[in-house]
């Protein structure tokens, strides 16, 4: 049973998430359109977007916000796992190009 | 999706085949992490007498992110459907996600061919290998989940139809379908509009 016994969204709760979903997916194409304008915040915005939107399919889609701890353990296991490749990665790649 | 069954029998409290399906998703993530790395190393070669953003079509590529961003909505509507025992409906929203999914993989396949024609290939040089390895392997996921959607409607054509049991199956489909979006969600950004 989910540790947390939290409802499960109605069909209704999932149009309106799709509906943000949707916004924010919108809300990305105008800012790479409008780059020239919002200038060095583009790129965060955009990250913190993306970041928004795999939460919310992750948490409310996938149900993870209603699972065991162990599945969530698990998962966010994985994303730690890539994120640290990636840092070490983007850092000996920063380091090589320095010298 | 649903955790709704306690398994007490289980030391994690969790049914084994769907602890297993999470550990694969995580390995997953390993998996697309490498390529995403890879390609981001790689973003900056450019390639001769052309700019990156000549070769992307941002509106095409938007309205198929949205067009997968949709089938996820279709996907947890046909577990919803199932979890009513409505039968009908299962199997209308799982016809709904696996069209949606052609229609994706329909799009990137006109996207490849477009870029073939403008002369960004896979072997033009480091950067657009990295490229068609990474998208193509995520097309290659959509492919799969398309096949394994139209396999579960086709069970649900059954005179038994599908069941709560068997709604495990479904609930697995819906976990992949759910993990290619986010994945997804992810590419657009870190491909395309960065």
């Amino acid at each position: 049973m989910s540790e947390n016994h939290l409802e499960h969204p109605t069909p209704k709760k999932y149009v309106q998430i799709a509906i943000v979903l949707g916004i924010l997916t919108a809300i990305e194409i105008a800012l790479y359109y409008t780059e020239d304008i919002v200038g060095v915040f583009t790129d965060p915005l955009l990250i913190f977007l993306a970041i928004g939107k795999f939460i919310i399919v992750v948490g409310w889609f996938m149900h993870l916000r209603y699972e065991n701890k162990t599945v969530n353990r698990f998962f966010i296991g994985g994303m730690i796992l890539a994120l640290i490749l990636f840092t070490i990665v983007m850092l000996e790649r920063a380091s090589a190009n320095y010298s | 999706m649903s955790s709704s069954h306690a398994y007490p029998h289980e030391p994690t409290g969790v049914e084994t085949r769907k602890l297993g399906f999470w550990v694969f998703l995580s390995t997953e993530i390993l998996f697309f992490g490498t390529l995403i790395t890879t390609f981001m190393i790689f973003k900056g070669s450019d390639f001769p007498g052309m700019k990156l953003t000549d070769v992307y079509d941002i509106p095409f590529t938007s309205i198929s992110s949205f067009i997968l961003l949709m089938s996820s909505l279709t996907m947890v509507l046909a577990h919803n459907a199932l979890e009513a025992n409505d039968q009908e409906k299962t199997r209308v929203w799982l016809l709904a996600t696996a069209m949606l999914g052609a229609v994706f993989l329909a799009g990137q396949i006109y996207e490849f061919t477009e870029f073939y024609h403008k002369g960004f290939e896979l072997s033009t040089n480091i950067f657009s290998s990295s490229f068609y390895v990474l998208t193509g392997f995520h097309g290659l996921h959509v492919f799969v989940g398309v096949v394994l959607l139209l396999a579960l409607w086709g069970i649900g054509q059954r005179q038994k139809g599908l069941t709560l049991e068997g709604g495990m199956n479904l609930e697995f489909v819906a976990l992949y379908w759910h993990f290619v979006d986010i994945v997804w969600i992810v590419l657009f950004t870190v491909v395309y509009l960065i």
